[in-house]
This record gives structure tokens, C-alpha cells and sequence, in this order.
């Protein structure tokens, strides 16, 4: 798979992160791009990824844009999500976004997620900050 | 699979989604595991209810069922359920969709999801979806589908 440059695996992935990978990121000093190649395994019965799929790669990728930004953890509370176009299988596929905004409790994200051409989803999220140094509980 | 540490063990009125319809590479809707479905007389809570039961693979590192899983199973609650109820038997492809992330389901809980039709147009559906695990709501949606001109197949021959 031809990854582009600057982009690393994210080998620490687990469940359903693992199963639906590999997931690559690429970090500029407090900016996040998350990238990562559909397959038919991601697609739906039109051939096009499908929108489960895009929902928790973008998820994804505007948690990891709010603990670049201001080094806090999170967990999604609100997203809203725009389908603008669909994406095809083996494109390599971005998402990126900025922080709009936060407190102590929440913060707002908006990013997207583009391939090669176009834009493919437009996304607006609210995350629940967990407390700073607070490892994520991880349940055996 | 092999994979699966606990059986699916659906309750009465459930049966296993054939997604695959006889294809031999699998997409994402049996690549993320098991989803059931049940219907219930028109009208009902039960008209159409979708199912799973949370496996290891469909979580997060917390042991908690992924919001990407959610999120996955409430699209399909729109557009399957959403289309079924409005006697829509096509494709539709998502417009747009919000959710709430209201509470956690773990591994080992059935979750099941249901379409509530809030209206209907000639190119759109609107649908709200709840996720719940036995009565407690875990996740709320709200989505918006297009109803595609034709028998719906024509978007596969698009160009995209």
C-alpha cells in the first residue's frame, strides 16, 4: 500500500480500530491528519465506502485534532455529519479539522474528510474532555 | 468467525442479516460482525428492529462499544429501517446524520436499534434512530436519506 509521506501506522490500535484498519497520522507541531486506504472490506453494496465507515474515521480523526490542539484526551459527545460526496475503494482518503473551541469540559471541532478530488464529508463535533494526565481506562 | 469470544445468542423473533447475498469478497456490513433483524406487525415499536451483540472487535481501548460501531448500526437503522417502513425497497444513500453519543454499551450487550419515520418526501427520508440496550438509550440520531429517481441501482453505475 503506498502511504503518502509523512504518514505512520497507528500500530496501537485495538478492537474496532484494529479490525477496520490500518489507520496512518501524520502530526505539524499541533496539527493532525489522519489518512487511510478503503478496501473492499469498507465498502457497502454499491461499491462506495460506506458511510459507517467515513462516521468513524472522522470521529477519529477531530478526537485526535482536539488532543493535538490542547493535549486533553476526549470522548465523543455530539457529531453531525454531511455526506457531500461518496468516496471510492483504494483512494487515499484525509480527514483533518481545527478547533473552534473549549472549556474544561467540552470542546467544539469542525474538520472533513477529502480524497484526491473532492470533499466527501463535512463534520461538526462536540468531545467530553477527560482530566489532563487521566489515562484512557482501559477494561481487561 | 472465529474471532468471537461470546455467542450471538439472539433472542426469539431474531435472524442473521444476509449481507453478502452470495458475494465472495465481504463488505463492511459483515466485515464489523453479526447484525439481526427483526419485524414486528406494521404499526409496532417492533416494526423493524436491528441488532448486535458488542464483541471485542467492535470496541474501543476503554472495553467500550466503539462510537465508529454506533454510529455504523444507526446509518443502517436509517436507511434499511427508515426505507422498509416507508415501503422504499432501493438504496438510499445518507445525506446527513447527527448523533448523540448519550451513553456506553459493553462487550456482551445486545444492542438493538429502531427507525421512528418523521417524514417522508419525493427525493428525501428524515428518520430518527435510538440505539438502546435493554431500556436504556445509548445512542440518539437523526438522519437524512435521498430517495434516488428509478429503482435506485442507477447510483451504482454512476461515475463517482
Amino acid at each position: 500500500m503506498i502511504i503518502p509521506a509523512g504518514f505512520r501506522e497507528l500500530t496501537e490500535a485495538t478492537g474496532f480500530t484494529a479490525a477496520n484498519g490500518p489507520w496512518f497520522e501524520k502530526v505539524e507541531g499541533n496539527r493532525v491528519w489522519r489518512g487511510f486506504r478503503p478496501g473492499p472490506q469498507h465498502a457497502n453494496a454499491l461499491g462506495i465506502v460506506h458511510g459507517g465507515m467515513l462516521a468513524a474515521f472522522i470521529d477519529a480523526a477531530l478526537g485526535s485534532v482536539v488532543y493535538r490542539a490542547i493535549d486533553r484526551r476526549c470522548v465523543t459527545l455530539k457529531l453531525t455529519l454531511e455526506y457531500l460526496t461518496p468516496a471510492r475503494v483504494g483512494d487515499w482518503l484525509e480527514a483533518t479539522g481545527e478547533l473552534l473551541g473549549h472549556d474544561e469540559h467540552v470542546a467544539q471541532v469542525r474538520g472533513r474528510l477529502y480524497g484526491p478530488r473532492h470533499d466527501v464529508l463535512a463534520g461538526l463535533g462536540d468531545f467530553a474532555l477527560l482530566r489532563p494526565g487521566r489515562p484512557l481506562r482501559v477494561r481487561s | 468467525m472465529s474471532s468471537y469470544e461470546i455467542p450471538d445468542d439472539p433472542p426469539e423473533g431474531f435472524k442473521l442479516v444476509d449481507f453478502a447475498r452470495g458475494r465472495p469478497e465481504p463488505t463492511f456490513n459483515t466485515h464489523v460482525g453479526n447484525m439481526y433483524v427483526k419485524r414486528g406487525d406494521k404499526g409496532t415499536r417492533d416494526e423493524f428492529v436491528l441488532a448486535i451483540r458488542v464483541q471485542q472487535n467492535m470496541c474501543n481501548p476503554a472495553g467500550g462499544l466503539h462510537g465508529g460501531m454506533m454510529m455504523t448500526l444507526a446509518d443502517l437503522v436509517g436507511t434499511m429501517g427508515g426505507g422498509y417502513i416507508a415501503g422504499l425497497r432501493k438504496f438510499l444513500p445518507t445525506v446527513s446524520m447527527t448523533f448523540d453519543f448519550v451513553a456506553p454499551a459493553r462487550v456482551g450487550d445486545w444492542v438493538e436499534g429502531r427507525p421512528e419515520l418523521i417524514r417522508q418526501t419525493r427525493t428525501l427520508l428524515f428518520t430518527n434512530i435510538y440505539l438502546t440496550v435493554g431500556e436504556q438509550k445509548i445512542l440518539r440520531a437523526s438522519s437524512i436519506a435521498k430517495i434516488s429517481s428509478g429503482d435506485g441501482t442507477g447510483y451504482t453505475k454512476t461515475e463517482v
